[in-house]
């Protein structure tokens, strides 16, 4: 088998981070992209070193107009073929919709909906259909759950959620495998780290380490799956939200809302 | 060693960073003693510290809740001083006059009953320092990480720029990375601040309870330790407490601002430091292996106890899942920016069982 390579992007940290580990680990090559000035280097540096694969580097601002573009001319002029795409870049808010700027929007926009698209569709243009070629849409359970301060996040997600199901049914038949990620709590950033720390019960229970949602995730991508819900409680949670009424989800999310407002 | 220490006595400090020269003629002598400040003075690492601080000369003020605690050490250069590192008036009393602040205090258990008491004690306790410091215009910090921030390695040893490969389900790690996001503010700010990362560490003290290492060998001494995790192969960093100290010391006088420099010692496997250990110690023990997946299995039955009752874990599962990587850590960063010295594992261990035989 030849050695496959995969694009990440938003790999220098959190989950992508955890991805560009899990698929050195598997000794498939890397293409990490993220802004400049993440430490990605020491993490290509580290992976290359640990894990003998080869690592690319592009550090880049996906939402920058051409960008998305440099990725895959780079690809062509190193004469490399993308098996896997993983779409992680994203931008998340837990905010009041009136206390973010127009700016802050558009770039959440972009970066989550827009680039996802445009990198699917170049990356479907390039894959090499003898073998078979997996892309792995970043989504999350805030796609699926109407929840207050994640308004434009949960709608981007929604839109993922929309756009892998059906792209899905379009690759019937191809050699190309698409999942959606729809993972809980993760884990990642210093102040996720002081606010998970206080949870406790089932919410606790929903919290993941980005490196086990890593790993499930390129499992289920493997096998094809067409949605990966990581940890037995978010599993759960979606076949509550399933069966619950909509006036009892309500109620919950209120209260919620309440206990964050303290 | 007397004529050394008198010498010291008389002479000391000409500048407040290069105080270690002991030439009469270096820089301009000002004649004063320097002040230095120690927070978690009654602990493993801080205790030593302030010790070799006195004994270099300066006028130590070692911080601690109890100036009555047994691990205190008594000499004519310590001068305890009450406070704590949650009581900010306590800590910019302390701080009056100091020119360095070495902040050594921290959470260190594996467990405490009430989990805010690592974000507590490790982040706004660090923070309170710094903003103490900054107040009270100390010129130089060195602040007491720990290899935890980076955590399991992988094939090979870990240096300083290399990342996190897993989470942060151990309290201890998480709150001490965090920590050290509250230095590198405090860093950004202009404050002269240097992180030392030290790993396992061990040597001659007393037996606490952040003290794992010299539990395991005093533990083993006494025929109350008789077990080997996993096959044994997994390998660890172990630092011998010396060497811990005087990389302080040496962080404290060529350290680079911002910096951090893991302060190690060799990476030995389970099997290894008990086979050191009965070599040393010509104590025998039929050990037992005892698989990492019979321990994760115990773990969670300690933590349903913990839970259920309150008392606390003699093991959690976080740590583990930890049996199943390595811990391998590179100090060449330090060897070579900061002259720091490894002393051979076999004579690490060898002094610590004869201390620990000794008390």
């Amino acid at each position: 088998m030849p050695q496959l390579t995969a694009i990440i992007t938003g790999a220098s940290e959190g989950l992508g981070k955890a991805f560009a580990i899990e698929l050195g680990k598997r000794s498939i090559n890397l293409v990490l992209v993220s802004l400049p000035g993440t430490g990605l280097d020491n993490l290509a540096k580290y992976i290359r070193k640990n894990f003998e694969v080869r690592v690319d580097v592009i550090e880049l601002d996906l939402t920058n107009s051409e960008s998305h573009q440099q990725i895959f001319a780079y690809l062509t002029q190193q004469q490399l073929t993308a098996y896997i795409l993983i779409n992680n870049a994203g931008i998340g808010n837990w905010d009041w919709f009136i206390d973010n700027n127009t700016a802050f929007y558009k770039k959440q926009i972009d970066l989550n909906v827009t680039i996802p698209v445009l990198l699917t569709r170049l990356f479907l243009g390039q894959v090499d259909t003898s073998t078979t070629s997996y892309i792995l849409n970043v989504g999350s359970m805030g796609g699926r759950f109407v929840v207050p301060r994640k308004q434009v996040y949960g709608a981007s997600k929604a839109f993922i959620n929309y756009f892998t199901k059906c792209m899905q049914l379009e690759l019937l038949g191809t050699n190309v495998k698409m999942s959606l990620l729809s993972p809980g709590g993760i884990n990642t950033k210093p102040e996720l780290l002081v606010i998970n720390q206080q949870l406790k019960g089932i919410a606790k229970a929903t919290i993941l380490e980005a490196e086990d949602v890593a790993r499930i995730a390129i499992d289920g991508l493997f096998k094809g799956k067409k949605e990966i819900i990581p940890g037995a409680a978010n599993k759960l949670l979606v076949i509550l939200n399933g069966i619950l009424p909509g006036f009892i989800k309500g109620a919950i999310i209120k209260g919620k809302l309440k206990e964050h407002g303290k | 060693m007397k004529v050394y220490f008198n010498y010291f006595r008389l002479t000391v400090c000409y500048n407040p960073i290069r105080t270690n020269n002991f030439h009469l003629t270096q820089d301009k002598p000002i004649f004063t003693y320097m002040n230095i400040l120690v927070t978690g003075a009654t602990g493993f690492i801080g205790r030593q510290l302030c010790f070799t601080l006195a004994n270099k000369g300066y006028n130590v003020k070692a911080l601690c809740r109890n100036i009555h605690h047994p691990y205190l050490i008594k000499h004519a250069n310590i001068e305890p001083i009450k406070g704590d590192i949650l009581d900010t008036d306590s800590l910019l009393n302390a701080m009056q006059g100091c020119t360095q602040v070495y902040h050594t205090a921290a959470m260190a258990k594996m467990w405490c009953r009430n989990q805010d008491d690592f974000l507590e004690t490790n982040v706004t306790g660090t923070r309170n320092v710094l903003q103490a410091a900054q107040k009270a215009g100390v010129k130089r910090i060195v602040y007491t990480s720990t290899c935890g921030v980076w955590g399991p390695t992988l094939k090979y040893p870990l240096t300083e720029e290399e990342p996190r490969i897993v989470g942060f389900p151990i309290a201890y790690e998480r709150t001490k990375y965090l920590a050290e996001l509250e230095v590198n503010k405090f860093v950004q700010q202009g404050m002269d601040v240097i992180t030392v990362n030290p790993s396992r560490v061990f040597g001659e003290g007393p037996i606490t309870d952040s003290n794992t290492v010299s539990k395991m060998i005093s533990g083993y001494l006494k025929g109350k330790w008789r077990i080997i995790p996993g096959d044994g192969g997994q390998i660890s960093n172990y630092s011998y407490l010396d060497d811990v100290v005087d990389g302080h010391i040496a962080a404290m006088e060529k350290g680079l601002t911002g910096n951090r420099y893991i302060l190690g010692g060799e990476d030995v496997s389970f099997n290894e430091f008990f086979s050191t250990l009965e070599q040393v110690s010509g104590v025998q023990r039929n050990m037992v292996r005892v698989p990492q997946k019979v321990i994760k299995f115990y773990s969670h039955i300690e933590a349903l106890k913990t839970k259920l009752t309150g008392l606390t874990p003699v093991f959690l599962p976080e740590f583990a899942d930890r049996l199943k990587f390595n811990q391998k850590y590179s100090s060449q960063k330090a060897v070579e920016q900061l002259g720091y010295k490894i002393t051979p594992f076999t004579e690490a261990m060898r002094k610590t069982v004869d201390y620990l035989k000794a008390n």
